[in-house]
This record gives C-alpha cells, sequence and structure tokens, in this order.
C-alpha cells in the first residue's frame, strides 16, 4: 500500500470514528445509537487491519478479528438485549440539551487537540497525528456518561469511552502487548455482562432504568 | 535474582492457585462450612507466601516466574498486607454468612455466590500484586471491579442495586483512564530507545525512565493518578466509595477498604517510581499532594456530620489514604516505609471495625448511629473490640497507626512540606473529633428503653421474673438480637486477633522492619 | 477581458437565470410524482412568473423604500454571485471577485434585504418570519464560513476558482475527512438558507411554521415576481455551490466554446441531479420544530469546526 492512499484511508477511518461518535451525541433514539456503536467497533476492526497491513502483522490482523467480534457483534449484542427487554426506545431527558451537546462536543475536540499536542510532538507521523480523534473521542464519551440519565447511554458512554482509548492504542502505539490486549478485552466483555445483569436488577426493583432514580444513597 | 528457584516458584503461584482452587470448590458444592474454611485456608496461604516472600527479599534479591510475575520486598509487603486482611475478613465471613442465611437476608445461591467471588476478588488482588507487567497489573485491577461488583449488591435491594451500579460505572471509568494512562507510558517507552518495541515491563522501564518522553509522561502519569485514584477512593472520583463500602456485606466491606484501595495505592506507587525520574519531580509531588490533600479534607467534612457508622468507616478509608497518598507525594524511603506501615495498619484496623460493624448491623438492625446506643453496657466484647478498632484507627498508641502517622509526618517535614503537613494534622484533628464524639455516641450514651434490661440479661439470670420478662422482650421486639448472640465470642475471635496484631507491629518493630526498609529502597526516591 | 470569457461569464448567467424556476419545477414535480400525484410540470413555475409579470405590483400602505428596494437587493447579490462563482469555467474573467467569503456576505445581504423588507411592511406575519430567518442565518452563517475555511485551508486560498481547480488536481482529497466534514456541514446550512425540509417548508403557508413566505406575504406582481425569481436563483446557486466545491468534475477550465458547452450540460446536470435527491429526501421527513432547528444547525456547526480542525492537525 502506498504512503498516500494508506495516509487517505487511516484518515477517513479516523474521521468515521469522531463522526460516530459525535452522532451518538445527537441521536435520541438508543436503538440508533447502538446501531453506531457497531459502526464504531467496524471502524476499529478496520483501524487495526490498516496497521496490520502497514506493519506486516498477523498479530494485529488476529487483534482486528477480536476487536470485530467483540465490539461489533457481542458488545451491541448485549446492549440490543437489554433494550429490548426494557422496552424504552429514548433518552428521555439528557442533563444538557442536544444543542448545547453538540457545542460542548466542538470544545471537547479542540481540548483534545490541545492535550496531545505532546503526544504528537514525540514522534510525528500520519499515525500519531491522528491521535487527537481518539483523545476527543474518549472526552465525547465521559461526556455522555455524565449527562445523560438513561442506564443504557452510561453504558453506551463507557464503551464510547474505550473505543476512544482503543483508537488512541492503536494509533499511539499500533496496539498494546498481546496480553494486556487479552485482559482488557475479557475485562470489557465481563464488565458489560455486569451491567447488563444490574441493569436488569435495576428494573426489577425500580421498575424503570433511569439514574434519576438512584437518589437514596447520600450524605 | 535469587536461587531459590523451585521454592520461588511455588511463593509465587500458591497465592494465586489457593485462592481460585477455593473458590472453584464454592462453585462446585455451593456454600459449605468447609467451603468457607477453605476461604480462610486461602487466606493464610497467601499470608505465608508474603511471609516466604518476604524472608527471601529482605536482602533486595527477586522471585521471578518466567515474564510475567515478580516479587521483591515492596510486592512481599502487599502479599502479607493482603493475606493478613483476608484471614481476618474471611474467618469473620464464615459465621457472617451463616447468620445472614438464618435470618433470611440471603439464600443459599446468594451464600454459593458469595463463597466463589471473595477467592477471586483475593486472587484478582495477588495478581495485581504479583504482576510484573504494567498491563496485566491494570487489568488484574480492573478485574477487582468485576468480582466485587455482585459482592457489593450481595444484599439486594434499592440501596444496594444503587450502590452497584454507581461503583461499577465510576471504578471502570477511572481505570479506563488509567488504561489510556498505560498506553501513553507504553508510547513513550516505544520512543526511548529500548528498542522499537517498547515494554510495559516495571523493572525495564524503571531502568530507561530517564529516556521516556517527559511531555507524554506528564499527560499519562496524571491520568493514571486520576484513573487508580478513582479505585483508591480519591478525590474527584470517589463518591462510590461511601455507597459500596456501606452496602457491601462487612467482610467485604473489609476487604475493599482494607485490600483494594491500597492496591490501587500500590500501582501509583510504581508508577510513581518511573514518573519521578521521568519528570520533573516537582509536577509529581504536587499532582500527589493535591489528590491527598483534597480527600483529607472532602473525609473531614463529611465525617463531621455522619449519620451512619458504615459510611463513617468508608469516609475514614478515604482520608486514610489520603494520608497514605500524602506519604507518597513526600516520597522519601522513610515516608514510603511509614506509608507501606500505615497501609497494613489501616488494613487491619478497618477489617476488624467493618467486621464488627456487621456484627452491630446484626444485633441492632440499623447502620444510624443514633439507632446504636450504648453498645458497652450490653455487649461489652464485641463494643470493646469496636472501641478498640476506633481507638487504633485514629492513631492511639499503642497501634501502629500511631507509629506510622508519626513517621509520616517526620518524614514530610524532613522533606520540607511542613505547610502541607499543618494542613493534614489540622484535617486529622477535625476527623479525630468527628470519629471520636460519634463512637462515643455508640458505644456510652443512653441505651434504648426497651433493650436496656437484655443488656445485662445474662447476669441476671438468677432472677427468674426478671429474666423471664426481658427474654420475651428481646424475642418478640427486637428479632434480630435472638439470633445473633450464638455466635458472638467465636464472632469476636478474629477482631481480637487483628487488634492484637495491630498493637504488636505498633510495639515492636522487629518482624517488618527490614522488610519495609527494604521496600522503601524499592519505591522510594531520596 | 477577453471576448470568449465575456461569452462565458453570460453563458453561465443564462444558465443560473434561465434555469433557475426550472430547478424548482423540477424538484416540485419529481416530489409529485413520488407522492403518486400528476403534478403541473416542471415549467410551472416559469408560467407562474410570466402570470405574475403581467400583473400590477401592490404595495401595501405605509410602506418605505426598504420594502420596494428588497427584492431588488436580493435578485442583485444573487446575480453577482451566479456570475462571478466557478459554475461553468474556473476561467472566467472576473475569477479574482470569486472570493468565498465575499460569496457568503452577499448571500446574508440579500437575507438581510429581505428582513427588513418583512419588518418593514410592520404586519405580524412579516416580523414573525423576519425574526426566524435572522435567527436561522445568524446559526448558519458561521457554520458556513467555517466550512468554507476547512476547504480553503487545503489550497492555501479562499478563492472559488481555486478550491474547485485544487479539488479537481487532486481528486483523492474529496475522501479525506476534512472534505467530507465540511461536506455535510456545508449541506445543511444550503438546506436552512434556501429554506428547504426540514428547517422550512417552502409549500406552506401555515402561519405556525412558515419562515420565508412570512416575509414576502405582502408582496404581489412584479415583486412577487422577482422575489421568487431571487429565490429560485439562491437555491440553484447555493446546490451549484456545494456541487461544484465538492464533486468539481466537468467544470471548464479554458474559455474554449465546446468545453463550455460541455460543461453547461454537465453542470445542469449535476444541479438536476442533487436538486431531485434533496426533493426525494423531502418527500420521507417531515418539518422540525422550530425549536430543533437550532440543534441542527449546532451539528452542522460542530461538523464545521472538526472539518477545520481536521484538515489543520490531520493532513
Amino acid at each position: 500500500m502506498s504512503d498516500g492512499v494508506f495516509v487517505q484511508i487511516l484518515d477517513l477511518v479516523c474521521g468515521g470514528l469522531l463522526l460516530s461518535g459525535v452522532l451518538m451525541l445527537w441521536r435520541r433514539e438508543l436503538v440508533a445509537i447502538v446501531r453506531l456503536l457497531v459502526v464504531q467497533g467496524v471502524l476499529l476492526a478496520a483501524l487495526a487491519v490498516l496497521l496490520g497491513v502497514r506493519e506486516q502483522s498477523v498479530e494485529l490482523y488476529l487483534v482486528a478479528v477480536g476487536v470485530l467480534i467483540l465490539k461489533a457483534v457481542v458488545l451491541p449484542g448485549v446492549l440490543h438485549r437489554v433494550l429490548r427487554d426494557s422496552g424504552d426506545a429514548r433518552e428521555a431527558a439528557p442533563l444538557v440539551n442536544v444543542t448545547s451537546s453538540l457545542l460542548a462536543a466542538a470544545l471537547l475536540t479542540l481540548v483534545a487537540y490541545a492535550v496531545s499536542g505532546p503526544l504528537v510532538a514525540l514522534a510525528p507521523s500520519a499515525t500519531t497525528r491522528a491521535l487527537p480523534v481518539g483523545l476527543a473521542v474518549v472526552l465525547l464519551g465521559f461526556f455522555v456518561l455524565v449527562t445523560r440519565r438513561h442506564a443504557l447511554s452510561q453504558v453506551v458512554g463507557f464503551l464510547l469511552l474505550d473505543n476512544g482509548i482503543a483508537a488512541t492504542a492503536f494509533l499511539a502505539t499500533s496496539g498494546v502487548p498481546l496480553v494486556v490486549e487479552l485482559g482488557g478485552s475479557l475485562d470489557l466483555l465481563l464488565l458489560v455482562l455486569v451491567l447488563q445483569v444490574l441493569a436488569a436488577r435495576m428494573r426489577l426493583t425500580f421498575g424503570r432504568t433511569d439514574m434519576d432514580e438512584l437518589q437514596e444513597l447520600r450524605d | 535474582m535469587t536461587a531459590l528457584g523451585g521454592l520461588g516458584t511455588a511463593v509465587l503461584l500458591a497465592p494465586l492457585l489457593a485462592p481460585l482452587l477455593a473458590g472453584g470448590a464454592a462453585a462446585m458444592v455451593g456454600w459449605r462450612r468447609a467451603v468457607a474454611w477453605s476461604a480462610v485456608a486461602a487466606s493464610v496461604v497467601i499470608l505465608a507466601s508474603g511471609v516466604l516472600a518476604a524472608v527471601a527479599t529482605t536482602d533486595g534479591s527477586v522471585l521471578v516466574v518466567g515474564d510475567l510475575l515478580r516479587a521483591d520486598a515492596l510486592t512481599a509487603v502487599m502479599l502479607i498486607v493482603i493475606g493478613g486482611v483476608a484471614v481476618i475478613a474471611t474467618w469473620s465471613g464464615v459465621g457472617y454468612i451463616d447468620q445472614e442465611l438464618a435470618a433470611g437476608h440471603t439464600d443459599a445461591r446468594g451464600a454459593g455466590r458469595y463463597g466463589l467471588l471473595v477467592p477471586m476478588f483475593l486472587a484478582a488482588m495477588v495478581l495485581a500484586v504479583l504482576a510484573s507487567n504494567l498491563g496485566v497489573l491494570w487489568a488484574s485491577i480492573e478485574a477487582t471491579t468485576i468480582v466485587t461488583a455482585f459482592l457489593v449488591g450481595h444484599r439486594g435491594g434499592r440501596k444496594a442495586v444503587e450502590a452497584t451500579w454507581k461503583y461499577v460505572i465510576i471504578c471502570s471509568v477511572g481505570i479506563a483512564l488509567a488504561y489510556l494512562g498505560t498506553v501513553l507510558v507504553y508510547y513513550s517507552s516505544q520512543h526511548s530507545g529500548m528498542g522499537s518495541q517498547g515494554s510495559l515491563d516495571w523493572t525495564v522501564l524503571v531502568a530507561h525512565a530517564d529516556r521516556l518522553d517527559p511531555g507524554v509522561m506528564r499527560v499519562a502519569f496524571a491520568l493514571l493518578v486520576l484513573g487508580f485514584g478513582t479505585k483508591a477512593g480519591l478525590v474527584p472520583m470517589h463518591s462510590w466509595l461511601p455507597d459500596a463500602h456501606s452496602q457491601a456485606p462487612a467482610p467485604v466491606s473489609a476487604l475493599m477498604s482494607g485490600v483494594l484501595l491500597s492496591v490501587a495505592v500500590y500501582a501509583l506507587l510504581r508508577y510513581r517510581v518511573i514518573a519521578v525520574a521521568a519528570l520533573d519531580p516537582g509536577f509529581v509531588r504536587i499532582l500527589l499532594l493535591t489528590a491527598a490533600l483534597t480527600s483529607l479534607a472532602l473525609a473531614a467534612s463529611m465525617l463531621i456530620a455522619q449519620r451512619d457508622y458504615k459510611r463513617l468507616l468508608a469516609y475514614s478509608s478515604i482520608e486514610h489514604m489520603g494520608l497514605v497518598v500524602l506519604g507518597a507525594a513526600v516520597g522519601t524511603p522513610l515516608a514510603v516505609a511509614a506509608l507501606l506501615l500505615h497501609i497494613l495498619g489501616h488494613g487491619l484496623a478497618k477489617s476488624v471495625l467493618f467486621c464488627g460493624s456487621g456484627q452491630i448491623l446484626a444485633l441492632e438492625g440499623t447502620t444510624q448511629i443514633s439507632g446504636v446506643r450504648g453498645l458497652l453496657a450490653r455487649r461489652p466484647v464485641l463494643a470493646g473490640t469496636f472501641a478498640l478498632g476506633l481507638a487504633a484507627l485514629l492513631g492511639l498508641p499503642p497501634f501502629s497507626l500511631f507509629v506510622s502517622e508519626l513517621a509520616l509526618a517526620r518524614a514530610a517535614a524532613d522533606a520540607g512540606l511542613g505547610w502541607a503537613l499543618a494542613v493534614a494534622l489540622v484535617l486529622l484533628l477535625v476527623v479525630f473529633v468527628a470519629i471520636a464524639s460519634h463512637g462515643a455516641g455508640m458505644l456510652f450514651g443512653r441505651p434504648p428503653a426497651v433493650t436496656a434490661p437484655p443488656g445485662a440479661g445474662p447476669a441476671t439470670a438468677p432472677v427468674p421474673t426478671a429474666a423471664a420478662v426481658s427474654s420475651i422482650l428481646t424475642r418478640t421486639l427486637v428479632r434480630p438480637q435472638a439470633l445473633a448472640p450464638v455466635r458472638t465470642a467465636a464472632g469476636v475471635a478474629p477482631l481480637v486477633t487483628g487488634l492484637a496484631v495491630l498493637a504488636v507491629l505498633g510495639v515492636v518493630a522487629w518482624p517488618l522492619d527490614q522488610l519495609l526498609r527494604a521496600a522503601a529502597l524499592i519505591a522510594g526516591t531520596p | 477581458m477577453t471576448a470568449a470569457g465575456v461569452v462565458g461569464v453570460l453563458v453561465q448567467l443564462a444558465v443560473v437565470v434561465g434555469g433557475a424556476p426550472l430547478l424548482v419545477g423540477l424538484m416540485r414535480q419529481v416530489r409529485a410524482v413520488l407522492e403518486g400525484r400528476a403534478g403541473a410540470g416542471i415549467g410551472q413555475p416559469w408560467r407562474d412568473l410570466r402570470k405574475l409579470l403581467k400583473k400590477e405590483a401592490i404595495r401595501p400602505e405605509g410602506t418605505s423604500w426598504v420594502f420596494t428596494s428588497g427584492p431588488l437587493v436580493l435578485f442583485a447579490s444573487t446575480l453577482v454571485i451566479a456570475a462571478v462563482a466557478p459554475f461553468v469555467s474556473t476561467a472566467s474573467p472576473l475569477d479574482g471577485v470569486a472570493d468565498l467569503f465575499a460569496m457568503v456576505s452577499l448571500l446574508l445581504l440579500g437575507t438581510v434585504a429581505l428582513t427588513l423588507a418583512g419588518l418593514d411592511t410592520g404586519t405580524a406575519f412579516g416580523g414573525m418570519g423576519s425574526s426566524r430567518e435572522v435567527t436561522i442565518a445568524a446559526l448558519a452563517e458561521p457554520t458556513i464560513l467555517l466550512a468554507g475555511f476547512a476547504l480553503s485551508a487545503r489550497v492555501g486560498s479562499s478563492n472559488l476558482a481555486d478550491i474547485v481547480a485544487g479539488t479537481l488536481a487532486a481528486p483523492a482529497q474529496v475522501l479525506s475527512p476534512a472534505t467530507l466534514l465540511a461536506a455535510v456541514a456545508f449541506a445543511v446550512v444550503v438546506i436552512a438558507e434556501a429554506g428547504r425540509l426540514p428547517v422550512d417548508n417552502p409549500a406552506t403557508h401555515l402561519e405556525l411554521t412558515m419562515i420565508h413566505e412570512a416575509m414576502i406575504l405582502e408582496y404581489a406582481g412584479r415583486d412577487l415576481a422577482v422575489v421568487e425569481l431571487a429565490s429560485a436563483m439562491r437555491l440553484t446557486v447555493l446546490l451549484g455551490l456545494s456541487v461544484n466545491l465538492f464533486v468539481p468534475w466537468g467544470v471548464a477550465t479554458s474559455s474554449a466554446p465546446l468545453a463550455l458547452l460541455g460543461a453547461t450540460a454537465v453542470f445542469a446536470l449535476k444541479v438536476g441531479l442533487l436538486g431531485a435527491v434533496l426533493a426525494t429526501f423531502e418527500v420521507f421527513i417531515a418539518k422540525w420544530r422550530l425549536f430543533r432547528v437550532p440543534e441542527l444547525l449546532a451539528g452542522s456547526f460542530l461538523f464545521g469546526l472538526l472539518a477545520v480542525s481536521a484538515s489543520f492537525f490531520l493532513a
């Protein structure tokens, strides 16, 4: 693959990651948000394949397959099941309205660019120049997590954050050592399963899966 | 490297395998007496491995298995902390779960899950301290969140669900930030001239620390402090801690407060060594100091008007972690030795107190401080251990927290951090007054009218009418109390053991002296 | 100024002015066919214009020259854009004036003229329409500037012909994140500025929803014809700008007659196609509540900002 084409596809994939993150802020329908997560999983896998081609590393191909299965199939599948069980279709009332969220997202992107200055400076290349995208997705995930009140939206925020970190890891270091990658993926899978069970319990005890219900423990 | 060979391998593998076996047994046969005791046995194995590792590593040598597991003196200290606290917690867990089953708070399935998850929790923490790869360290700390999720929610009900949800979400986010920090450390290691592969191996990183890029390491360390700080209950991502600790079963609270927080601090200690070499040490110190002092201030302010004694203990954990991180901010070998002793002392004292509070809850049926009055008159043994535990926690002699707090103060003064020390001492004073007054209310105070006669019940047995009346009153009005007293002696035994160890550690320096010194050389920087 | 260049400009003007009502007719026809109606045919807007031009221009009592000049300013400013923008050829002699920011200002000038005219009538509808139009314009302008900025950062010039030529020279650029994001942002703004669904419904006179129609409610006869023609040209210009900025293939790079002829056909085809796509899209959506419009525009602003940052940091 020639340099130009590589950079072109890389930029495209990164742009897609950022765009899907922003759209998650925009959409209120939870089904659409989960679908965006699938898109993001596919893009992450594409990123791994791209780097694998670049570095001729079989390991990265395997990681790509793993990422695809985990982030584009299994986790969204789990979320779909939660969604089907809970019956809520929309994020009812985010703490911050969508317009302000989008403007905040613009601000967060700029923050990501500012923070990643030293990271890019360490080893400037096409891949590291895209690092701000990864950090921006991390910040967007954080924002979703803080401002959304639905249990599922919070899980989505967490997964968005995790996708951002995964993208950062791919872009900065072409992935972490395999043992860490495995440990991290296993943890992520188990964590989402735990959250699924918790969401079910929340529905059983509270009747709905809204964070507004969680008000009993306070000082 | 040590020549222990086979023994070294056994010392590193045994503390991992023992809890896994105990957990496996619980998974297969469900909750049984023997299963409960196997968890205690696993804790003893961890403690014994810690002691053996201490013996082997006090001279500065290192035990390794492959390139994944590694133990030096710092690891040995942490193994001893984990083992020690786990012995107390699992030991009192035996009686605790029986009580819960008898009182109908949980069923066989819940008990079986408890029997499986507690040893898994121990195994994850042991792996965290044994891991030589910082990525594996991260993954096992993340794993602790997963296994403890259902332990926190063990009791069921609205509050437990709420506490679990907050715990899992906040901790996973925090730990995800720590992962980002880990990735950045790996990134800077790839560009530090140690070969294009880079490494997350702690020894390799420490050896090359001065060549890591300061710009990247600055971002990375800030993320790591925020991330592992979440797990250690430091401000600003501390809010899960009081909820989770107050809702979890008492032995699990003891483990979380006594060990889990310390394991997160341990991760910070490991990273601090790298960061100090790679960065301007002033930045590292300011970052840690900020986290420490804000946590102390928050804990102090929340303790003053606390109404729930389990939350009181939880906020006290935040306060002690603040002190420990203050020690890490100072960072001299003396400070590190002191903070390690403090971790050990706090772990033991907190496990005694949480297990004791579990029994108080079973007796009184409430976690409100105002609902528990005159305990000393009614339950002298339990209340006595609780009182001594509080005294230990407040840093009164002869307990070891007194020694470690003094040493921390001296280390801070030596390092020219007098102002931070002054702030910390004022906050500690506030904490002292708050905890002491709440504790005094629970222990002394005026006993509630109805339960006053039964407090003296067994002693006044010769007077038939009074005894009959009181026993009827007890049975009808205070149901939990009727179930609990059976096992008081057995329940208090682990607590008394913990207190005794604490007192011994405070008076004689001998058993740990050398080990702490060796560990301080590893994690401390002059 | 060569004769060939002048011919190029004239051709372009003729295409835009003559084609604009046809484009509107085409979009209405597409919509009608998709909705299962027969439709009035593509030429209907021209027939409407002819009818209106024959009628007397009645002006409401108490209106001033602001009301009278509104349509003229709108028409004139749009005409200037139609003359200088590189729709058919990049080798136009007026190229030096074809600055992206100047185009945006000209668009805004027309908007302002019409809103002032709406206010000048002193009726409730006029004022309401003007207020809504200004709100939308205020939200849309920053986006269009940002999107333009992202595009011009790539070639180092805000000259429209340079941008188009730059894209022609490096076609792969079209797939870069900066360009794609800018395209999305631009598309949203074009929809908002042209008053199409889901921001404004050009076919309604329902008082709660109309924006553009409310402003021009008091115009009649010749004045209305001018406003209608100018609005149609505005739509054409906006669609033309978006196709040529993002899909510039087919634009003539010289003033040779044959090249001009081919470019004119390609341009008509591209704009017609885009218009048909837009009309099809409109069949499937409803107008948004006015309160949600800022959301849409904030989103496109974000895309514009991302486009700018991507064009600076990624490439």
